[in-house]
């Protein structure tokens, strides 16, 4: 059985300091410089009128009193189911009153939703922009060069993973090409940047990532293009026809038969 | 800063407040002034965090209770260094602080009037439009105060907060029915908090005993909600003590009390053999709780002085009368 030799590289160890090292330095000044740009784009959330306050709240109130209708009694659970399915569809707490029966506004034309994509865009840039500079500028001056020798085997999967711009076929996979570095540092440098930053930084990529796939619930809730009119008429028809349970049935038998003195 | 700083002061005893606040001028001195999120020193120091400023929000309101106005404005300033004049909340906290410091009516009255002005230009100022309903209870307005508060609620429906204030004031112009409402509002945010459930007993029994009609409906109704208070809560002294007042005067009115008034809406008037046991346990119940608080057994050490020398009182009287 022949022994696969191995493989040694002469490099020269300029490499390692004019290559490496600015490498992982610009990439820790550029994360940093992306968390002060993002703190000073953002933009603060845009105040809510009383009416649009108004309205979130009363379909929250209309929730509630579906939630937690067993602690009050049934004549005054009657009384404000009466009230409040009453108001639902007769479009009391809308915002815009006369606007009811209309179809929800498109969210691209609609300016409260614009401001929110803006913010969205404003993120997206700041991550953008210096990853493609970064990358042009790595690719333009330290694009081909090896740098150093990954202490452990690897399969020859990673070859394309880390040997990105050195397109040699026989090269044993543990070594690295520059871009491959650059790579690992866009991913590899999150604890960098919790450590310097705080925990809550804009440097890093990956809360990015994550915000944009899921905004929160309540942003939903109440967000661009959902219909308040409709929520309304689905919570009437949910107040309607709940069945409530009066909690006090019987408390004083219960009571009685828990408490030991 | 102490752990105490970081709840709302509120519910602290006199006693902490004060030293709260004695320590203020130290306390100030030993944390840091100004924190610029923008200078690179921050790479360096720790980091800021919100609970510097809810500690700062205390101590300024711990400050205010027990008189050390100075404090208080070095709290105020470096608040209003960091979020700025125009935040919401700094605003009703400089309202709060000129409150304190008013000497007399007509400087209060210049607030109320500086509240509105702010309230004209943005109406959605929820902090601030509070702040104006307690000044108007403040200086003695309260039916104004009750319709400022109607329209709170009337746009904010679900701030626990304002209906507790508003069935507040309706049982100060003896209004209970209205209180009650304002008290089952609190309870359907709230389903599970026991002192409400006791607090809207009392306000029942409050409504039973001052009304002709439908006493024993409102009494039955108080007796239920204060069986659930120490549902919630276990050896729940309040709750107890209303059970027992609740019983005690339901066993005087239901001999001759007529059956006629439990047909119509609303749970019946539970018997009167029920309503013997529970005072009973309601009275085992209290001794209990009294002497156990006052020989100071590990477990009972929480109840309110005042709170356990009412309930000694109430027990004494119903003693009295049975010896009699």
């Amino acid at each position: 059985m022949a022994q696969i030799p191995v493989q040694t590289i002469h490099r020269d160890p300029q490499l390692f300091y004019w290559i490496l090292i600015p490498i992982t330095v610009v990439m820790i000044l550029t994360g940093i410089l992306r968390h002060y740009a993002t703190v000073l784009m953002a933009t603060t959330p845009k105040k809510q009128e009383l009416p649009a306050i108004r309205e979130q709240r009363s379909l929250l109130r209309g929730i509630n009193l579906r939630t937690n209708a067993n602690a009050i009694s049934p004549v005054s659970f009657q009384a404000r189911k009466d009230y409040l399915v009453n108001a639902y569809e007769k479009g009391d707490f809308l915002k815009e009153p006369d606007k009811k029966g209309q179809a929800a506004p498109n969210p691209m034309t609609d300016p409260a939703a614009m401001e929110g994509m803006m913010g969205m865009m404003k993120g997206n840039m700041a991550m953008m922009i210096p990853q493609t500079l970064i990358m042009g500028w790595i690719n333009a001056f330290f694009s081909g060069f090896v740098m150093i020798k990954l202490p452990f085997p690897l399969t020859i999967k990673f070859k394309s993973m880390l040997q990105a711009g050195v397109a040699t076929r026989d090269m044993d996979p543990q070594w690295m090409s520059s871009i491959s570095w650059y790579v690992l540092c866009i991913f590899g440098l999150q604890s960098v940047f919790n450590y310097l930053l705080g925990s809550d930084n804009a440097a890093s990529q990956m809360a990015q990532q994550m915000g944009q796939m899921g905004p929160g619930a309540g942003a939903q809730m109440f967000g661009p293009g959902v219909d308040p009119d409709k929520q309304f008429q689905a919570e009437a028809e949910n107040l309607s026809v709940l069945a409530q349970e009066y909690t006090l049935v019987g408390v004083e038998e219960r009571l009685l038969e828990t408490v030991r003195v | 800063m102490s752990s105490s700083l970081s709840h709302p002061p509120a519910h602290l005893p006199p006693a902490v407040a004060l030293q709260l606040s004695q320590q203020a001028p130290v306390t100030l001195r030993s944390t840091p002034s100004v924190i610029s999120s923008y200078s690179f020193t921050t790479l360096w120091s720790a980091a800021e965090t919100p609970e510097l400023w809810t500690e700062y929000e205390n101590l300024m309101l711990s400050c205010l209770r027990t008189g050390d106005e100075q404090s208080a404005g070095v709290c105020l300033e470096r608040l209003t260094e960091r979020f700025g004049a125009e935040n919401e909340r700094l605003m009703a906290l400089r309202g709060l602080f000129q409150e304190a410091i008013a000497k007399d009516d007509a400087t209060l009255k210049q607030v109320l009037e500086e509240y509105e002005t702010i309230l004209t230009k943005d109406p959605s100022n929820m902090p601030v439009s509070k702040r104006r309903i307690a000044l108007l209870k403040t200086l003695g307005k309260t039916t104004e105060a009750i319709t400022a508060l109607n329209e709170f609620v009337d746009s904010s429906p679900t701030d626990a907060e304002a209906w507790a204030e508003l069935a507040d004031l309706y049982v100060t112009q003896g209004m209970y029915p209205q209180a009650i409402f304002a008290l089952e509002e609190v309870l359907l945010i709230t389903p599970y908090a026991w002192n409400i459930h006791a607090r809207l007993g009392e306000v029942l029994f409050m409504a039973g005993s001052s009304g002709d009609t439908s006493t024993d409906k409102y009494l039955a109704e108080a007796l239920r909600r204060f069986c659930r208070s120490i549902e919630l809560c276990d050896d729940y002294l309040r709750g107890y003590y209303g059970l027992k007042l609740t019983t005690n005067k339901l066993l005087t009115s239901l001999p001759q009390a007529s059956r006629q008034s439990k047909s119509d809406s609303g749970l019946p008037i539970p018997d009167i053999k029920t309503v013997e046991r529970l005072n009973e346990t309601a009275t085992a119940k209290l001794s209990e709780i009294v002497r156990r608080s006052v020989s100071g057994e590990s477990g009972w050490e929480g109840y309110e002085n005042a709170e356990v020398i009412a309930a000694k009182a109430l027990l004494d009287s119903g003693a009295a009368k049975s010896i009699r």
